[in-house]
């Protein structure tokens, strides 16, 4: 199986405050992978590496270690970040679209780009809205504010924004923490679907979520990799107590 | 227990409020406070209101003098007049614009060396009386006091010499051999130095050299100047007729209030006698009303004269413009004789109506209210205080308030905006840290103190590099007015920039930063962020900061008062963009002016209220457009 990414023991600090320990894996390509964990152990921190939006906040950075998308190591020097982030698409907590309309939110990437043409646009913002299974709801009001959709359709559109520049790889920070379970189950209908192009990392609250979407998980706790596997293994036979304490939650 | 009883002292129950509380104390005091500013603010509208709104019958009445007594139909010649008047004035400047730019070198030589002089006396002229004064003393001059003077005026002397202005037209060897000059020059003298003298003379021998090819164009100015003459005269004579009537009318207005006061008095009077005394005071006050009819007659009987010199004054002046030259070679001599060439059209068209006016003029037409509340909001003169009739149009000001406003917020938007988008999205924290205080600590500047630093240092600076022959074609230069629009739009600019500045700060800091990480995480580069997601999420913020940056310098009166330059008049326009270095008079300038020096209750004093009105009806609405704004942004 392709690795997408290689995490070799990466150890992360905000300011003098160290947030990961030197955590080490390798994440397969067009599969799901879930990060799972306690609130505060680093599960946004190191998904927020992987295309180095960290680097807004002042003070952040990699104390050791290195990370490696399709082989190359993305904290050297020579890195194009407007590049790397179309290639790795990003999905928040909090659904976010911009104060325009639909259709120029998912065109944003593109235009950004440089790419205007308009019969181009056309075609990438339907096929983006197709793929994130949003497109019969708004094809007639494509021009209409994104805010006036709801909350699930809202993270679905911004979903469509990640993808729509065709990204190898998605990452989504608790894409469903902030939606009612329909609009849940919605997006994880939706995942199953864009595992067939993009290798996702989710990061999820939800052990259901975990177990029913995705084929690794990884369980993190203040700070440190602790158990990381298939994830049927890692819920029915945990290797760590910890994890095994975490998943029957019994943990604490 | 009796159901009285009960009802006077219910039994209490459980829950039972007792009494007036201490929370509840606290609470009406802070509703009080907010009542009461809302109570005072109510006041203030009714006594502005109250004061205001006396003007519009006040001023109806005085247009209805101004008609009744014949200033109208003086005015309707006095209007041409006027114009035959500018654009003589104009063509003359013309002229001389045409000669003295083309002995412009002889012209700043010449000026260059007295300027230079005139700092040497400036500087050394009192100990100079001194010495003279006291060794011309009669008796014993002091020769001790006589030495201390001469050896003060040598050091004077020595210190002027090492401080003279620049002459940039003056070679290095005229230049010293000026300063020997003077060095060498006795005491008693009084004489200009010779290079002086020498200058003052090229420069004249040049504007005579080149005035001798533009001789035919200066007679065609004289005659066309005195073409006005006859009915420059018609129109005094009937001045004298108009302005007695006038004073007769105001006399018996005057007259006619005071009985009326008294009738008013005489009716609240308790006292039978004293209500007899008051009501035949009244009486005896009782004004003969004023013949009018009369004066009119006479003045309408100058009719055929005023018709047959306005028609001879057409004529004349329409063969004017085929005898002036097409062009000439100056730029500001061409750019006037344009605005000569331009305005011609208007002048003659105005004085091909005249006649029709001055026929069909009555003197008995009715002046309705709304007559008066037009010319105040159309009208173009401010005029007080005169002797002939008081207008109050407020385009004047609102124009010098418009155009200074243009000019403050030009100069604003883009510095404030600009350091705003800078130091929200850019800056590091040190950078925060130094610029914001510092641009919000010219708000601390007492608008007083700008005034001043206005006058002195932007004023002159601005009037020193209009002077430099490199920057002859910015339009405007050289500045004539030291004060003008431009001076007090950026004064007024610096006023508003910590306005503009602080509250598109917060329009930018309160979008999520949710928005700029998406957007980053999309590919966009940190300033594809910054103008495609930021800006345009608090672009209704920004809006309102420049709203109420506009608010506040349309407020502002210290600095205009100071630095406005104050001419009532509307800009002259056909400058172009000239037309920002004109002196110009404002809304609030001009109550600040005049308010303390106007009778309370006169018709000019109301004019002033309704100034006031105005322009807090206008911030009012400003400030209630950008809250509109600012609410759209909270969505
Ligand atoms: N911008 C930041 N600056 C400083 N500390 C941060 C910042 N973001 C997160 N942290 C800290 O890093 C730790 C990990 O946070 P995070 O990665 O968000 O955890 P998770 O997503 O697993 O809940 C927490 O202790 C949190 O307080
Ligand atoms: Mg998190």
């Amino acid at each position: 199986m392709q690795t997408a990414i290689q995490i070799q023991n990466v150890s992360f600090a905000y300011g003098s405050k160290q947030v990961l320990h030197d955590v080490s894996m390798d994440i397969p390509a067009r599969q799901i992978t879930a990060f799972i964990g306690p609130s505060g152990c680093g599960k946004s921190t190191l998904l927020r590496c992987f295309n180095r939006i960290n680097d807004r906040i002042p003070g952040a950075h990699l104390t050791a270690g290195s990370i490696l998308v399709h082989d190359i190591d993305i904290n050297r020097r020579d890195i194009d970040l407007q590049e790397l982030r179309r290639r790795i698409g990003m999905v928040f907590q909090k659904y976010n679209p911009f104060a325009k309309s639909i259709y120029e939110n998912v065109a944003f990437s593109l235009r950004v780009e440089g790419r205007t043409k308009r019969s181009e646009l056309d075609g990438v913002v339907e096929n983006a809205l197709r793929n994130a299974a949003l497109w019969d709801e708004v094809k007639d009001r494509l021009h209409a504010s994104a805010f006036g959709l709801s909350g699930g359709q809202q993270q679905r559109l911004c979903i469509a924004r990640a993808i729509a520049n065709q990204p190898d790889i998605l990452l989504m920070d608790e894409p469903c923490a902030a939606l009612d379970p329909l609009a849940t189950l919605k997006i994880e209908e939706l995942l199953m679907e864009l595992k067939k192009q993009y290798t996702i990392i989710i990061v999820t609250h939800n052990m259901g979520q975990a177990t029913r979407c995705s084929d690794k998980t990884a369980f993190m706790y203040l700070g440190k990799l602790i158990e990381y596997g298939p994830t049927m293994q890692l819920f029915e036979n945990p290797q760590n107590p910890q994890t095994e304490a975490y998943v029957t939650g019994t943990f604490g | 227990m009796s159901p009285e009883e009960s009802s006077a002292h219910p039994n209490p129950h459980r829950f039972q409020k007792r009494g007036f509380s201490y929370e509840q104390a606290i609470k009406y005091f802070f509703a009080s406070n907010a009542g009461l500013t809302i109570v005072i603010l109510a006041m203030i509208i009714i006594f502005l209101l109250k004061e205001g709104l006396g003007f519009f019958p006040g001023y109806q009445r005085e247009l209805e003098v101004y008609r009744v007594a014949g200033l109208e139909f003086v005015d309707i010649s006095r209007k041409n007049l006027t114009a035959h008047e500018q654009l003589s004035s104009v063509l003359n400047r013309a002229y001389y614009a045409e000669i003295n730019g083309q002995s412009f070198r002889q012209m700043r030589r010449s000026q260059e060396a007295s300027a230079l002089f005139n700092s040497y006396t400036d500087q050394t002229g009192a100990t100079r009386d001194l010495v003279l004064n006291n060794s011309r003393a009669a008796g014993d001059p002091n020769s001790e006091m006589l030495a201390a003077l001469n050896a003060n005026f040598e050091t004077q002397k020595a210190k002027a010499l090492s401080s003279l202005p620049p002459t940039p037209h003056l070679t290095a060897q005229e230049r010293t051999s000026l300063i020997e000059s003077i060095r060498a020059r006795a005491i008693e003298s009084t004489e200009d130095p010779p290079l002086v003298t020498t200058l003052a003379g090229e420069f004249a021998a040049a504007q005579q050299k080149f005035a001798e090819p533009l001789q035919g164009m200066r007679a065609t100015i004289d005659a066309f100047a005195a073409a006005g003459a006859d009915l420059s005269s018609l129109v005094s004579d009937m001045t004298a007729t108009v302005t007695a009537t006038k004073e007769k009318i105001q006399g018996a207005d005057i007259l006619e209030k005071d009985r009326k006061t008294l009738l008013a008095a005489a009716a609240s009077a308790r006292d039978p006698v004293e209500r007899e005394k008051l009501i035949s005071e009244a009486k005896a006050s009782l004004a003969d009303k004023p013949d009018i009819e009369g004066p009119i007659q006479t003045l309408l009987e100058h009719r055929p004269d005023c018709v047959r010199l306005h028609t001879a004054l057409k004529e004349t002046s329409g063969g004017i413009l085929n005898q002036l030259p097409i062009t000439l070679t100056q730029p500001e001599a061409a750019r006037l004789l344009k605005v000569a060439r331009n305005t011609w059209p208007l002048f003659i068209a105005d004085l091909e109506k005249t006649p029709a006016a001055i026929n069909a003029w009555k003197h008995d037409a009715p002046v309705p209210l709304t007559s008066a509340i037009s010319s105040f909001l159309t009208g173009k003169d401010w005029v007080t205080g005169g002797e002939w009739q008081d207008f109050y149009g407020i385009l004047p000001l609102a124009a010098g308030s418009l155009m200074i406003s243009i000019v403050a917020l030009s100069l604003a938007i883009p510095t404030s905006i600009g350091a705003a988008i800078y130091i929200n999205q850019y800056a590091s924290n040190w950078e925060q840290s130094i610029v914001k205080p510092v641009i919000e600590f010219i708000q601390a500047i007492p608008s007083v103190v700008l005034g001043f630093i206005g006058i002195l240092v932007l004023g002159t600076v601005l009037r020193d590099i209009s002077l430099l022959d490199s920057l002859h074609w910015v339009p405007g230069f050289p500045l004539t007015e030291r004060l003008n629009i431009f001076t007090a739009g950026c004064l007024l600019a610096l006023m508003s920039i910590p306005t503009i500045f602080s509250l598109a700060e917060d329009a930018l800091n309160n979008v999520p930063s949710a928005y700029a990480e998406a957007s980053e995480a999309l590919g966009a580069s940190r300033v594809q962020t910054t103008f495609r997601v930021v800006v345009p999420a608090a672009f209704s913020g920004i809006l309102a900061a420049v709203l109420l940056g506009f608010g506040r310098v349309i407020g502002e009166t210290m600095v205009v008062l100071l630095v406005a330059g104050n001419r009532i008049k509307i800009p002259d326009f056909s400058a172009g963009l000239g037309t920002f270095f004109q002196p110009c008079h404002t809304l609030t300038g001009i109550i600040a002016q005049e308010l303390g020096e106007v009778p309370m209750g006169s018709v000019h004093y109301r004019a002033l209220f309704v100034v006031g009105i105005l322009l807090f009806a206008v911030v009012l609405t400003i400030n209630a457009t950008a809250h509109r704004f600012v609410n759209k942004m909270k969505h």
